[in-house]
């Protein structure tokens, strides 16, 4: 039993000694990199002992370059070690595993050193990582055992045999120091950058077996200096080494750097790709329709233990599409369970954003809106086809897998198609997005100096740029300033990026130069102001998700604002859906603007025009979906008395009616300034 | 051509280098450049940027090249080198692509054939070249190695990335210093994300020539003069993910029906025509290099390009 602390210790003062006493010149050959992990690490080419010594001492005593220094005066004192030892590997061999590396033909970099307890352990680990598409090195005791387990080793078989003792296990080094300098733009002597290469593309892992001598314990533990983590299947005492069993070392490796073997194809009958994205399914298309107001639809994704999720499982609840008449609406709840263990609960509403874009992939497949007001509808060409209901499960749960490999580890899709279900869990859901939205509530946007822009909808609206503040989430409801800045920690080049606020140019619309900027980049040029707090000059675009409307009614002077929900005509004489074909697309439309329900509460809500005094008329269905919440905001600006004056189709089916019930109730908005 | 600039534009392309001579690690006799523009292509005195080139396509096995391009050049056409020597001295283009159409016969495996060709057309011409392997995932990542290796440190430009399988290709180009040529099916958005994508394997955004794919003329064409159309202003309003030169060859311009069936001394007549308006419009609508496959295209397409150009190109280095 070895105790790495001491081992790692003794090691060190050992390596230094051999070093200090080490005499002469040496050189590998076939390479533009000297000695790599020393020429990475300081910029100093070794050719010499004295060279080697100083080199030691620049990069701080590092374990890693004594190594090196030693294994390559050794080779050059003595010569190579006879095949099928490889010993240094030249640049031109290196190159083309870099080349598999990127090509995505091998997925990773294993080092097994040491001697494992018998040939068929070895053996078995050794088939184990061939499977997994792993390029495998190997030091130390471990060839001899694979040879008489009749195990063929070399490049072509991604087992690389670098040498018989485990101090060979340098070589693993120097490869990956040279294929950051070739592949990562890592510049020689920039630690710094080789490290962060190291941690962050190269995907390594060392499994060490029995049988390592002080020395070779140092300079194996010194890689956990480069991210790479070391798994000890044998005695070693110590918490730096995470410990394994033989049988499980390639999977807790490929886990512990998250290397994952990827699903490449979709078993569906439909196609699925971006390239289908924007393409929409006109009633006569259609099959079958979800949501949209005709039926009761929702979607939900959760996080949940390993355990509770299986990867890949889709279960339909329910009627299936040949239980379907063609032409109806059916109730539909999707609720994705994941497990991950990067993945957070705020991430949650993030992806469940995702299932917009997934859902459109399908060539026959196509939805809009979010949450419990999704609408989805199938085609018929794609029934035709044989495409059912439980496919757009199995969709969902490849592509989670594909775009998240890193966050996610499993998937699992619930499809509920039977009334009652849909309905008890949807009033489940519905708990999860309050609590989201209350995660939000309490932010002012004089808090932060970045706000997050989405532009998930330019498959649809190519100008279309959403500006998501604190008290401004996006249009759709979906995504609050707080998924932006996840959405954009999950992926960096994604549609939600920081916005600058920048220099203030009006506070009460809400425009700021950096926003303006962003903008206007943003729309391809297309809009070059944007107030995030006036509907009459500059607003927002609006794609085609908006949860609400907001319409200014000149005859009243104020804004009515109509949901996605309520199917009847307004006040303006046209109908949600007649407005939306109006303003939608990406183009900006004064005194029009598409909002979430959350902006209405928000004291940002019509700002520039005066603020939630403005509010006219709403839907019954509206005002009762956010009757407390309004309520408490009206309360604490000591206007309670103004939610019975809001208008509804009750009170007030046209113009003239809001009007005359506007008069009578006494608005505030009567009296305010003109809005022209 | 004098028309000054109507937009006050904030993008521009990335210049793409294509060839390196002797003194940078290659053997080609010069290098071009491409792309670099500020504008809309061929407005401002002199236009901004660098002018359009011409590239004259080879095959090294001419049963799978249309008709049209191999009668035109005869025996040649069956030892790959002798044809870019010829492509060099009769035809004189900017460029030489090559296209292994060898690996696209069924069960292909002659690997090292390969190596063999894309040596002897490195050894026949000095010109700088564009080399176009496999269309199969299945023997991609071998087929790109190989050329890779071949070719290395003389700066090609290789196609052809697509969104499914670039992952060879850009392989190749980093690991011996190669451009990549990303193909998208006459699709901005494809178009865009195929280069976020190579930008997120480590491939530098200067070496990289947007293929938007190119239909011949009456086959689809204006779909592809649109989204080229697209891509440029895109790229001009400082979206840097599409700020890339565009590159478009009209495969099937000497398979429609009209080259096809057309006899005798309208044969090539017809070929030549289809070719050149497809081609010349595409650098209208931002396209950086045009490639042919008939050899007479070549000239009739570089003096009209220099034209409008307004005499002098700044396409060689």
């Amino acid at each position: 039993m070895k105790n790495i602390k001491s081992a790692v210790n003794a090691g060190n003062e050992s390596l230094k000694t051999r070093l200090e006493g080490m005499g002469g010149s040496f050189s590998y050959d076939e390479t533009a990199y000297h000695l790599p992990v020393t020429f990475a690490l300081t910029g100093n080419a070794v050719n010499t002992a004295d060279e080697a010594q100083k080199a030691f001492a620049a990069a701080g005593q590092n374990p890693l370059v004594a190594a090196e220094c030693l294994v390559a005066q050794q080779a050059a004192a003595t010569g190579k070690e006879p095949a099928p030892y490889t010993g240094f590997i030249p640049d031109a061999v290196l190159r083309t595993l870099g080349y598999s590396l990127v090509d995505g033909s091998i997925l990773g970099l294993m080092l097994v050193a040491g001697t494992p307890p018998n040939p068929d352990t070895a053996a078995g680990l050794c088939r184990e990582l061939q499977e997994k598409y792993m390029l495998t090195f190997l030091s130390g005791d471990i060839i001899r055992s694979l040879g008489s387990a009749g195990v063929k080793v070399g490049a072509e078989y991604r087992l690389v045999p670098l040498g018989s003792r485990p101090l060979s296990a340098i070589h693993f080094i120097d490869i990956l120091a040279r294929v950051a300098m070739m592949f990562g733009g890592v510049t020689p002597g920039d630690a710094g950058r080789l490290l962060a290469y190291a941690k962050e593309r190269a995907k390594a892992v060392v499994i060490v077996f029995p049988g390592l001598d002080d020395e070779e314990i140092a300079v194996i533990d010194s890689f956990r200096l480069l991210g790479i983590p070391v798994l000890a299947a044998g005695d070693y005492q110590g918490d730096e080494w995470t410990r394994v069993q033989p049988g499980d070392a390639v999977r807790t490796g490929m886990e512990l750097r998250g290397i994952k073997v990827t699903v490449t194809a979709i078993p569906i009958p439909m196609a699925c790709s971006p390239a289908f994205e924007g393409k929409s399914i006109r009633k006569e298309e259609m099959f079958v329709e979800f949501g949209g107001g005709r039926s009761p639809a929702f979607e939900l994704l959760r996080v949940r233990p390993a355990a509770e999720v299986e990867d890949g499982r889709v279960r339909v609840i329910g009627p299936e599409i040949d239980g379907i008449s063609e032409g109806s609406a059916v109730p539909l709840g999707i609720i994705i369970e994941v497990a991950g263990t990067q993945m957070k609960k705020e991430y949650e509403p993030v992806l469940e954003r995702r299932i917009h874009n997934f859902v459109n992939y399908g060539e026959g497949s196509w939805h809009v809106a979010q949450r419990d007001l999704i609408w989805i509808r199938l085609s018929r060409e794609a029934v035709a086809k044989g495409v059912k209901i439980r496919d757009l499960g199995t969709l969902l749960a490849a592509k989670f897998r594909m775009d998240f490999p890193d966050l996610l580890d499993a998937v699992q899709v619930t499809l509920v198609t039977d009334e009652a279900t849909v309905r008890a869990k949807r009033e489940k859901a519905e708990a999860v997005y309050r609590e989201r939205d209350d995660r939000i509530r309490g932010m002012r946007d004089t808090d932060v100096d970045l706000f997050y822009s989405c532009t998930l909808c330019q498959t649809f609206a190519p100008n279309h740029v959403c500006i998501i503040t604190p008290e401004r989430p996006a249009l759709c409801g979906a995504i609050s300033w707080l998924d932006g800045k996840i959405a954009y920690e999950i992926a960096p080049s994604g549609a939600n990026q920081p916005v600058e606020k920048g220099k203030i140019i009006d506070m009460d619309r809400g425009e700021f130069e950096g926003v303006n900027r962003f903008v206007k980049k943003a729309s391809h040029g297309e809009i070059d102001r944007c107030s995030l707090y006036s509907i009459m000059e500059y607003p927002m675009t609006c794609c085609g998700c908006f949860e609400c409307i907001a319409v200014m009614l000149p005859e009243v002077n104020g804004f009515m604002v109509v949901n996605r929900e309520y199917k009847g005509e307004t006040p303006s004489g046209m109908s949600f859906s007649t407005l939306a074909g109006t303003i939608g697309g990406g183009a900006q439309t004064p005194g029009f603007a598409g909002i979430s329900k959350g902006y209405i509460l928000s004291d940002r809500f019509l700002q520039a025009e005066g603020g939630i005094e403005r509010l006219v008329w709403m839907p019954a269905i509206l005002k009762e979906e956010l009757k407390e919440r309004l309520l408490a905001v009206l309360k604490a600006k000591q206007r309670a008395s103004l939610f019975d004056k809001i208008g509804d189709e009750t009170t007030a089916e046209t113009i003239e009616d809001l009007a005359t019930f506007l008069a009578a109730a006494d608005h505030p908005a009567l009296a305010m300034k003109p809005l022209f | 051509m004098g028309i000054s600039t109507l937009s006050e534009w904030t993008g521009q392309i990335h210049e793409l280098v294509i060839g390196a001579g002797r003194g940078e690690g290659g053997t080609r006799s010069h290098s071009v450049r491409v792309g670099g523009e500020r504008d809309l292509p061929y407005i401002g005195t002199p236009p901004s940027g660098h002018m359009p080139l011409v590239a004259y396509e080879i095959a090294d096995d001419p049963a799978l090249w249309p008709a049209a391009a191999t009668r035109a050049v005869g025996d040649i056409a069956d030892d790959t080198g002798a044809w870019a020597a010829y492509a060099e001295k009769e035809c004189r283009p900017d460029l030489v692509r090559l296209s292994l159409t060898s690996t696209r016969r069924r069960g292909f495996s002659e690997l090292s054939g390969i190596q063999q060709t894309v040596e002897a057309v490195l050894q026949a011409t000095g010109l700088p070249l564009i080399i176009e392997g496999s269309n199969d995932p299945g023997i991609d990542s071998e087929v790109f190695l190989k050329i890779g290796e071949a070719a290395e440190g003389e700066r090609v430009l290789l196609g052809i990335a697509e969104a499914g399988r670039y992952r060879s290709v850009a392989a190749a180009a980093m690991a011996y210093g190669h451009a990549v040529i990303a193909q998208s099916p006459i699709d901005i958005n494809l178009a865009k994300q195929l280069n976020i994508l190579l930008r997120e394997i480590g491939l530098p955004p200067d070496r990289i020539a947007i293929d938007p794919y190119t239909g011949a003329l009456g086959y689809g064409f204006e779909y592809s003069y649109s989204v080229m159309e697209r891509i440029r202003t895109a790229a001009l309003k400082g979206d840097t993910d599409l700020a890339m030169p565009m590159i478009c060859s009209a495969p099937d311009s000497l398979t429609v029906k009209e080259v096809r069936e057309a006899e005798g001394a309208d044969a090539d007549r017809i070929a030549v025509a289809w070719e050149y308006h497809t081609l010349l419009p595409a650098t209208f609508a931002g396209a950086a290099i045009v490639s042919v496959r008939h050899p007479a295209t070549v000239p009739l397409l570089k003096r009209a390009i220099a034209s409008f150009w307004g005499g002098t190109g700044s396409g060689g280095a």
